[in-house]
């Protein structure tokens, strides 16, 4: 199994959602967060004084998958998520061990 | 159905009675009938017969005078009501130009300031203030008030009133001039949380508000608008007549202005303000919506505290003095917007802000005697002030000032004087300060009223900047008058009052400007909470100033 880890830009959760929803995934977690990249931040003016805005704000997505479906939902993230502009996040997957269901404590893939 | 009956019944209804009987135009209300009716014993037999006698004479002039002096104080009071919503627009302003972690204490200090400034005022304050003061015609005389100290020309203080007590028990005509007067006060009283937020003490703060209430304000009050010294250089020194500030663009704006630099100065900036190579860094308020309908409430409220200055609604001037203030005040957000949009590429919202409160301050005292033309440039002038003030206190002064107190008020504030003594067109003002003619200014051909304004200015901020100074000065050698370094970093609400404006949420601190308003997110390290309160633990790292951002404490 893997863990599908993706941050993108806030106004962009929606069309990852639809673009998830149409494919097999059973569900998604999302957080707001906030980071920097390679621009760290930018500079703003607030009466007279500049300051950074060091944090940005964006969206972390985490969807869990098949080994085999890891690479086309990241790629439907990736596709989703672009603008082509500056800030537009990164999608990484990573492996996970196992998956246990709270309510009926199934193991592994049949969890998902 | 129930809708068509009622539709039926108003149009039968309406159709049989409309026009007998009523007085759709207000023309037959209110005549020699309403007179008598009023003024005859229930049953007795009403007449237009006009009686014309020399008592039936008397005794109209007797009821159109009652009237004159009831219409007076109908617009006293009804003004007075109008500044004390201002109160309102003052704490939204302030606690939006403020973090999100001390909200609870900046509301809190605007509710307390109204009530214990103004029982500092009723106690003694007043009496210092208008003790003096009558006659006064547009209310009735005010004879009570007659008690000055020394005496006529040189008075320094007022010395009846006390508890608003004399001789003779208490007056409906002192009464409706404390209403009005004791509201000004609470607008130089909280002027000041402006310039102290986010770091004086709740104790300190009472201290600040009682001396306004008490001293601070009602004295140099006394001088201008009691009858006092200032107010008679137009006898004593031949300029003009004397100091003159219709609505107090010094006597209420400046004192308050002057008295928050002291504070400033006297409290240090927060933490974080200040590199230690004294450049600034900006700590965004939390909440630009309070901001802006904070200041609009107070343009609402400034249209009782500039025409309720002609203690009267028989003075048809009111409508010029309204016109001329929001004028000024429009030029001024017009001009302050202009500029940080040429200065730094945006329009700034609170600046924006700022240059509307900047005009409305300056023509506070010109708006009676200038003349509309006047009153843009007035507003022009502030909106370039505000913006450059704002700048010169963060960037060479290094006072902290969160909300611009300072340069709002005291800056424009002290224009606003010298404004009166340019502007002034001679069309209003006659036997001002017991000085005959109009009140003309420099451009009108009299100097000598410039003279005086100069005078009001620098004795205005001299006393209110020194008398602060010199309490504070002394204050902290007894007292704890600036929070603790924790409950600083925290944020004042738990610490001071043990309670959280915004309970529900998790709040970043930072005490530089790393986080922009609305921008909060539950960041674990750097949450604000009973967690870090309850262990006594110091604050976690990120509430520091953000690492390598190259910028240190000044502290």
């Amino acid at each position: 199994m893997r863990l599908v880890t993706a941050i993108v830009k806030p106004f962009k959760l929606d069309d990852v959602k639809e673009a998830l929803r149409d494919a097999t995934v059973q569900g998604m977690t999302v957080t707001e967060v906030r980071g920097f990249g390679r621009q760290r931040g930018h500079t703003e003016v607030y009466r007279g004084a500049e300051y950074t805005v060091e944090f940005v704000p964006k969206v972390r997505i985490e969807v869990l998958t098949d080994d085999d479906d890891a690479e086309g939902v990241a790629d439907m993230i990736v596709a989703a998520a672009r603008t082509d502009q500056i800030g537009d996040g990164k999608v990484w997957i990573t492996p996970v061990q196992t998956v246990i269901r709270v309510r009926t404590g199934e193991r592994g893939a049949d969890a998902l | 159905m129930v809708t068509v009956l009622t539709f039926i019944v108003l149009v039968v209804v309406g159709g049989k009675y409309s026009g007998h009987g009523g007085d759709t135009t207000g023309a037959r209300t209110g005549t020699v009938a309403d007179y008598q009716a009023a003024t005859n014993p229930p049953g007795a037999q009403a007449t237009t017969d006009v009686p014309l006698s020399q008592a039936g004479i008397n005794q109209l002039a007797n009821e159109a005078g009652h009237l004159r002096i009831s219409v007076n104080f109908s617009w006293l009071l009804m003004t007075g009501y109008l500044v004390l919503f201002m109160q309102v627009g003052f704490a939204l302003l302030v606690t939006g130009l403020t973090r999100a972690k001390n909200a609870g204490h900046m509301m809190m200090m605007n509710m307390a300031s109204f009530a214990i400034a103004l029982i500092a005022y009723f106690a003694v304050g007043f009496a210092f203030h208008f003790g003096g003061v009558a006659p006064v015609a547009n209310l009735g005389g005010l004879g009570p008030l007659s008690g000055i100290f020394p005496h006529g020309d040189a008075g320094l203080i007022g010395t009846h009133g006390f508890f608003l007590q004399s001789a003779h028990g208490y007056d409906v005509g002192v009464l409706a001039m404390f209403l009005f007067q004791v509201v000004f006060m609470e607008t130089a009283g909280y002027i000041i949380i402006g310039a102290i937020a986010e770091r004086i003490s709740f104790a300190g703060f009472i201290l600040a508000e009682v001396a306004m209430g008490a001293v601070i304000y009602p004295i140099y009050g006394n001088w201008v608008w009691g009858g006092g010294f200032m107010a008679h250089l137009g006898q004593s020194l031949h300029l003009g007549h004397g100091a003159v500030d219709f609505a107090g663009s010094g006597v209420v704006h400046a004192t308050g202005g002057w008295a928050a630099l002291a504070l400033a100065v006297i409290l240090g900036p927060r933490l974080g303000k200040f590199n230690k190579d004294g450049t600034p860094n900006a700590i965004p308020g939390h909440n630009l919506g309070y901001v802006v309908v904070g200041t609009l409430v107070l343009v609402f409220g400034w249209m009782g505290f500039n025409p309720g200055s002609t203690f009267g609604a028989t003075d048809l001037r009111i409508s010029v003095v309204a016109v001329n203030t929001l004028l000024s005040g429009c030029f001024g957000t017009v001009t302050a917007m202009a500029w940080t949009n040429a200065k730094w590429g945006k329009p700034d919202i609170s600046m924006t802000c700022n240059g509307m409160l900047a005009g409305l301050v300056a023509v506070t005292a010109p708006c009676a005697f200038i003349a509309p033309w006047a009153a843009c440039v007035i507003g022009i002038v502030a909106g370039f002030l505000v913006c450059y003030g704002v700048w010169f206190f963060d960037h060479i002064a290094h006072v902290d000032d969160p909300c611009g107190a300072i340069s709002v008020h005291g800056l424009c504030g002290t224009w606003g004087v010298l404004a009166t003594g340019i502007f002034a067109d001679g069309t209003y003002g006659d036997k001002w300060n017991g000085v005959n003619g109009t009140v003309k200014g420099l451009l009108y051909g009299d100097p000598g009223q410039l003279g005086a304004q100069v005078l009001h200015a620098v004795v205005g901020a001299a006393w209110a900047f020194g008398i602060t100074y010199l309490i504070f000065s002394v204050a902290r050698r007894h007292m704890s008058i600036r929070v603790s370094e924790a409950a600083e970093l925290q944020g004042l609400d738990e610490p001071e009052f043990g309670a959280f404006c915004y309970p529900d949420f998790v709040l970043v601190t930072s005490t530089t400007g790393g986080s922009p308003p609305g921008h909060a997110s539950p960041l674990p390290g750097a949450s604000v909470g009973r967690r870090h309160a309850d262990s006594g633990a110091p604050p976690p790292a990120a509430d520091r100033p953000i690492a390598g951002s190259g910028k240190e404490d000044s502290r």
